[in-house]
């Protein structure tokens, strides 16, 4: 029987095996077990993901300690200098400025725009996408027309037409970001919402006369809000892309520092001869992006400890409640 | 519902979110700052130039006469003439098109061709040590920028090792290097959903029951788990179609490519009204139709489906 195909059988197998020998499951069976395999694999990625996101944001967060000329100062005697160079660990840039001090700097504004964004598309989906669960009606007829309105939008277009609007600066940047994204979180949240509302304690709350806005609040939210901010990674991830996106096409904050998106494309007309300029930021988004995306994937693969995933996984039976959660 | 009323209802959801939007993006571009009739006449036109600018344009009448004005337009399927290409706007977008449809085209069945047999491959050996290396390679593939990936693809097989055309689109050969670089992320993510999906039917108990009556490995994969998995594995890709209609701006202004997403660009740069419109009123017509295709196109992958019908998919 080909087992390693879907592994799905072999807990069962296992057992099997056990008595067929007379004796109980062994150790080395339960180590090559679907479950301990997936949580194995989980616990890769979730090191592997801390590390390549640490990599980048340790040394973003202390830009302003570590020992680096001003990352918009000029130097045009010491112009497009090689990495390793005196002093300039990335080289220089076209106007002689130190690559690595811009590429933290403009890491800061990066990252703090991908926070903030995912911080109010994450508030504005849990709260849009609960009242489209819990009340439904109209208002589940209202937010899901917007939803998918917005997911048949030219999105990149959209964004590109909003920041030529308001001007390129940070809050609207944000702002621009944080309304691409909240469809996800609103989508989850509603999923969630709908299943939990027919649960019994939802019944006994109203039977005990409590208000649909306080049930909402203080018994439903709080029992999915921790399902629905595991996408909260994800999205994180993708805000990056989406910012440097935008830097890219000339969309981005230039104050106080360039991010990463416009130093890659600075870069762009001396690819040739200055190979640094557009791979050594690149590669910074590259690994905190694959960092935050492998984190985000294990939390959300990371089989739960209750007790009942934990006899789903003894019983090789996949965790209907997590699956139905991630698709 | 017959099919028909089915169809009928959809094209009418979907007409109404391209006219809504397209309403929203006339009334945008108005509200932003940045003068079409400067940016036409050059920064140092007097005021008369430019007050006779704005009138050739029709941009000094009232917003809500403006608008009435497009409607008619819309309706009557002409744009108005494009301000820096003194021709009529939907002409230069529906000239760009076919260039986005063919990169779009393209980038889509190389991601097919790569990600379906990747998936399913991947979900044959779900947590094996070789399968979570590659599943963490195709997370890395989604999370490159593609402009990024752009140049460094473009500079090493285009300037370094000069084997296809660095821009635009005088040869066949300068389809490659755009096409790759779009198919590198849809791989990614599509390879991960066809494993997801795969992985979920390998483990259901009908495939167990088939595999004990002594079906084939192949037929289990392909007739048994693909034929189930159909349905959101052709969703996906037609989505992602979908978005790329709009969504190639980045890699077209990378390789110089005569699309769509350029002509966006500049047309924003310019403030060219008329040709922000007709871009947005296309891309988004484009993108409703190929969405109602996916739908249409469920009853042939899945007989259960039945269109109109409430629970249908």
């Amino acid at each position: 029987m080909t087992t390693t195909t879907t592994g799905a059988g072999s807990p069962a197998e296992a057992t099997r095996a056990g008595e067929a020998r007379g004796t109980a499951v062994t150790r080395r069976l339960l180590t090559r077990s679907e479950a301990s395999r997936r949580a194995s694999a989980a616990r890769l990625k979730l090191w592997v993901g801390a590390i390549c996101a640490l990599v980048v944001i340790v040394p973003i967060l202390l830009a302003q300690v570590l020992p680096l000329p001003d990352a918009n100062a000029q130097d045009l005697g010491d112009r497009l200098a090689p990495p390793l160079s005196a002093g300039h660990l990335f080289g220089t840039d076209q106007l002689g400025r130190d690559l690595l001090s811009r590429v933290l700097h403009g890491g800061q504004v990066s990252l703090a725009i991908g926070v903030l964004a995912v911080i109010v598309s994450g508030a504005i989906g849990v709260v849009l996408g609960s009242i489209a669960g819990y009340y439904g009606r109209w208002a589940d007829t209202l937010i899901s027309r917007l939803l998918e309105a917005q997911m048949s939008l030219p999105l990149l277009m959209m964004l590109l037409l909003v920041v030529a609007l308001f001007g390129p600066s940070i809050p609207v940047i944000t702002f621009v970001i944080a309304i691409a994204q909240w469809p996800e979180v609103a989508r989850l949240t509603r999923s969630l919402v709908l299943v939990e509302r027919e649960k019994p304690y939802v019944s006994s709350a109203r039977t005990l006369g409590l208000g649909r806005m306080t049930i909402l609040i203080r018994h439903v939210v709080p029992n999915v809000i921790k399902q629905a901010t595991l996408v909260v990674l994800l999205l994180l991830a993708q805000a990056v892309l989406l910012e440097s996106a935008l830097s890219f096409l000339g969309a981005g904050p230039q104050r106080p520092f360039a991010t990463w998106g416009r130093i890659i494309s600075d870069g762009q007309d001396y690819v040739t001869t200055a190979w640094w300029m557009v791979t050594l930021p690149g590669l910074f988004i590259v690994l905190l992006v694959v960092g935050v995306n492998l984190l985000g994937d294990a939390l959300r693969d990371r089989p739960r400890r209750t007790t009942t995933s934990r006899l789903r996984g003894l019983l090789g039976l996949r965790d209907k409640a997590a699956k139905g959660a991630t698709s | 519902m017959t099919v028909a009323t089915y169809v009928l209802k959809r094209l009418g959801q979907g007409l109404l979110t391209v006219f809504l939007t397209v309403s929203t993006v006339f009334v945008l571009i108005r509200l932003a700052p940045g003068d079409p009739a400067v940016a036409y006449a050059g920064p140092l036109a007097t005021n008369e130039q430019l007050a006779a600018v704005r009138t050739e344009f029709g941009l000094d009448a009232p917003l809500p006469q403006q608008y009435l004005l497009f409607l008619q337009q819309l309706f009557t399927g002409n744009l108005g003439q494009s301000y820096s290409f003194q021709s009529s706007a939907l002409q230069v977008v529906l000239e760009r098109l076919p260039y986005t449809l063919t990169l779009s085209f393209s980038a889509i069945l190389l991601a097919a061709l790569v990600s379906i047999p990747l998936g399913v491959w991947m979900a044959r050996r779900t947590d094996t040590r070789s399968e979570t290396g590659v599943n963490v390679v195709a997370i890395a593939g989604q999370s490159m920028p593609d402009f990024w990936t752009g140049i460094l693809l473009l500079s090493a097989f285009a300037v370094v090792i000069p084997v296809f055309p660095a821009s635009g689109f005088a040869t066949w050969g300068g389809l490659v290097l755009p096409t790759v670089t779009i198919a590198i992320l849809q791989v990614a993510l599509i390879s991960r959903l066809v494993r997801r999906e795969m992985a979920a039917n390998f483990a259901a108990p009908y495939l167990t029951v088939a595999r004990s009556r002594g079906v084939s490995e192949r037929a289990l994969t392909w007739r048994y788990a693909m034929g189930n998995s159909a349905i959101p594995v052709f969703t996906a890709l037609g989505t992602r179609f979908a978005a790329m209609l709009n969504g190639v701006v980045v890699v077209e202004v990378v390789f110089a490519w005569p699309g769509v997403g350029s002509l966006i660009v500049r047309a924003l740069e310019t403030r060219d009204y008329p040709l922000i419109q007709a871009t947005v009123l296309v891309t988004s017509l484009l993108a409703v139709g190929v969405q109602l295709l996916i739908d249409l196109a469920y009853p042939l992958l899945d007989p259960r489906v039945r269109l109109g019908k409430a629970s249908a998919a």
